[in-house]
């Protein structure tokens, strides 16, 4: 701003007398609107000018929108005024003061270069900017007059005044907006139960709030790790779900694995900068702010907006401190909401799988029942057939039709035999389903365990490669002995199924202590002590996109069984208050990780810990 | 000939015991057949002669039914051998019974095993110990 001459004593006077008006003005009114008006009618009375307004600095396209007017003459069509300041012809003395930031007189407009002819009879203009909280410009407050020679340095001096409290009132109102947004914003994501829908609002208002176009929501897909969008109010929206970075690509990577906030003016020139998946055009220059959405155990995803850079090439389209703020506050709220969303499906899914297990429960008693009954008539069957085979046998007259009859119901006796068996199978794939949940507790070392599992399930198999690594000492570790080697064998099973032509499998056992995971989706209790079992083969591995999928129930890939055993394996472990992951690569072999919580704390296992 | 009595609460699951266990061995065994605990209970105690094995489902009215079947039974005669179906593996409980006095429990869906031959051969077994028992 440049220096103003010095205001004499009666300019001294009225301009205290303004200030003193403005600040009751501040305090009494009630909405921006109001006080723009008011504001406005203080200048002309002040400086005797003839029409007076302020106008405001469009973000997107860096010009000039009229927002409140005083004064005679005002038509709808010249308050709907448009003012381009870097357009030469189309910018006037308000769009220069915009460009220059500094106040503008001129007492002869007929004269000047800068003016811009909106009203006949104006004769002297002057122009003072007004700014933001970051010292940008965000708007011009105006005046003319239709007598030539109209104002001075006091008339500017005082115009000045007004002006910075037009824009603290216009900020404070910004403020007001972006409170309500919040307020509005924590109240609509408690009502969602759906973590896309909640994407969906989530950038929707934090565009809105932050006034840019392009806000994008991404979080990270346990079984892939990788970090998925999910909603995005720009064109990339059509990419939800397809899209999205490995932890640490790029900046929206990086502000996963670091859960640093990064805010840039031109992220190009930054060495992490991809441009793998921008909003706009990646050639063009957006504003880029991007932060974390933390939950309450870590890192879930990230929230990131941008703003092209303004057409305006005058005007700042960056991302303020203000705005980072407000978007590390609309992320924690996005965080809290998908928290609540994951534990309520939780929740859901323990009570699903009660239903099942109640289901299973009953329908698997009545069906043993019967399968028993049935079981019972075979058997008949098979001593009738035997007893009928033994006269046939014995009566030299018997014809060959009825010997081979006899075979033929031998046979069909067999495979209905079979069939039974078979169901009984299934029955016990139930059983042990619903049985995974209730424990029978006891200590155990867990390398014996191991060895006694693999040993049963494994027995000799040439075609198999195995290898055994047992970290020795290991915590001990209180578990269902019999459900927990049900549940590695299963593993060790389904491993050997998957190469039929044999390959290796690698078993290996270690502990370590939980600590804080900030950072990796691993609901680990910090200060406990885990043991942890790793389960490697060198079959084809599971499918990125079914790893999150082969724990639940009926889901497999195999013609044989019904599906449930990885649900078994699952339920045992989660019993054991332990967690199971599938962490292979598809094509290199699947790897089972289970961490299980040892018997005792961290404080009594340093020594056998030092040990591993 | 022995007397034996089965308790099951489905009427295939008792013919098809019945049918089973009257052409077992030279002569077959006397069977009775009860479809309830209550019936169970009134065919010990109306019974002149004591039963030798008493063959009982597990799960009836209740969990339980097996176990309330077994201590009518050894109240009715202590030599009384009692053998527990289990469908569905109710195994807790089939310890439980055991460790009241039953001779054995045998569970009804064994993939692979034919469970009414090996309940013959633990009912021939059955009624071997109680014969030497009674000899003593």
């Amino acid at each position: 701003m440049s220096e103003q001459t010095e205001p004499t004593a009666k300019g001294e006077r009225s301009l205290h007398l303004i200030c003193n008006r403005l600040l009751r003005l501040a305090l009494t009114q009630h909405s921006t609107h109001d006080y723009l008006r008011e504001a406005l009618e203080e200048a002309l009375r002040a400086t005797g000018g003839t029409r007076a307004f302020v106008a405001r600095i469009e973000q997107e396209s860096g010009e000039l929108v009229v927002v409140e007017t005083a004064g005679e003459g005002w038509t709808r069509r010249n308050r709907r005024l448009r003012l381009v300041p870097h357009n030469e012809t189309q910018r006037g003395i308000t769009g220069y003061v915009a460009i220059t930031g500094e106040p503008y007189l001129s007492s002869d407009v007929q004269a000047d270069p800068h003016h811009l002819r909106i009203f006949e009879d104006a004769r002297s203009e002057m122009a003072v900017p007004y700014f933001d909280t970051e010292g940008r410009v965000r708007g011009v407050l105006n005046i003319d007059s239709v007598a030539p020679h109209a104002f001075n340095s006091v008339h500017l001096a005082i115009i000045t005044t007004l002006a910075s409290g037009i824009g603290s009132a216009l900020a404070f109102d910004e403020f007001r907006v972006r409170e309500r947004l919040l307020v509005d914003i924590g109240r609509d994501l408690a009502a969602i139960t759906e973590i896309d829908q909640l994407a969906s609002r989530v950038v929707a208002v934090a565009a809105k709030a932050l006034q840019c176009e392009a806000c994008s929501v991404f979080l990270t897909d346990e079984a892939t790790e990788m970090l998925v969008l999910q909603a995005s109010s720009s064109a990339l929206n059509s990419e939800a779900g397809k899209i999205g970075y490995k932890p640490g690509e790029g900046l929206t990577g990086c502000v996963l694995t670091t859960g640093e906030t990064i805010r840039l003016d031109d992220p190009r020139t930054d060495p992490r900068w991809t441009g793998k998946y921008p909003e706009f055009d990646a050639n063009e220059n957006c504003a880029y702010l991007a932060a974390p959405v933390i939950g309450r155990k870590g890192i879930l995803g990230v929230i990131r907006v941008s703003r092209p850079r303004s057409r305006a090439a005058w005007f700042r389209a960056t991302f303020t401190e203000s705005d980072e703020r407000m978007l590390r506050t609309i992320a924690g709220q996005f965080g809290a909401s998908v928290d609540n969303v994951l534990s309520f499906n939780r929740s859901l899914h323990t009570e699903r799988m009660a239903a099942w297990g109640e289901l299973s429960a009953k329908s698997a008693h009545m069906i043993g029942n019967r399968t028993f009954a049935i079981k019972g008539d075979i058997n008949e069957l098979k001593y009738r057939m035997a007893n009928c085979a033994e006269r046939l046998k014995a009566d030299p007259t018997a014809s060959a039709f009825d010997r081979e009859l006899c075979a033929k119901i031998d046979e069909l006796v067999l495979s209905v035999e079979r069939g039974i068996y078979r169901l009984e199978e299934i029955l016990r794939e139930f059983r042990d389903f619903v049985m995974a949940t209730q424990l029978k507790l006891s200590t155990v070392d867990l390398n014996s365990l191991m060895r006694e599992t693999v040993k049963e399930t494994l027995g000799y198999r040439p075609s198999i490669h195995l290898t055994e690594r047992y970290a020795d000492p290991l915590p001990k570790l209180r578990c269902d002995a019999g459900k927990l080697k049900r549940a590695l064998s299963e593993l060790l099973d389904n491993a050997v199924s998957f190469m039929p032509d044999g390959g290796a499998i690698e078993i290996s056992t270690s502990s370590f202590a939980g600590e804080d995971t900030v950072g990796s989706n691993k609901a680990l209790v910090p200060g406990r002590v885990y043991l942890m079992i790793v389960i490697r083969d060198t079959g084809p591995g599971v499918p990125a996109d079914m790893k999150s999928q082969i724990f639940n129930p009926f889901y497999t890939s195999r013609a044989k069984g019904m599906g449930l055993g990885l649900s078994i394996v699952k339920g045992i472990v989660d019993a054991h208050h332990g967690l199971i992951e599938e962490t292979g690569e598809a094509g290199a072999g699947a790897q089972f990780e289970i961490l299980l919580p040892a018997e005792t704390v961290l404080k009594d296992e340093e020594e056998s810990h030092d040990c591993d | 000939m022995s007397r034996i009595l089965v308790i099951d609460d489905e009427e295939d699951v008792r013919l098809a015991l019945q049918r089973r266990l009257e052409r077992e061995g030279h002569e077959g065994h006397e069977v009775s057949l009860a479809g309830t605990t209550a019936e169970g209970e009134a065919a010990l105690a109306d019974s002149e002669e004591v039963f030798d094995v008493v063959i009982t489902d597990m799960s009836m009215e209740d969990g339980e039914s097996g176990v309330r079947m077994l201590k009518a039974a050894i109240q009715r005669d202590v030599f009384t051998e009692v053998i527990i179906l289990t469908a569905y593996g109710n195994v807790r409980n089939a310890v439980t019974c055991m460790q009241l006095g039953a001779y054995d429990y045998v569970e009804k869906n064994i993939p692979d095993v034919d469970v009414y031959e090996l309940l013959m051969l633990k009912i021939s077994r059955a009624l071997e110990q109680r014969r030497l028992i009674l000899k003593q």
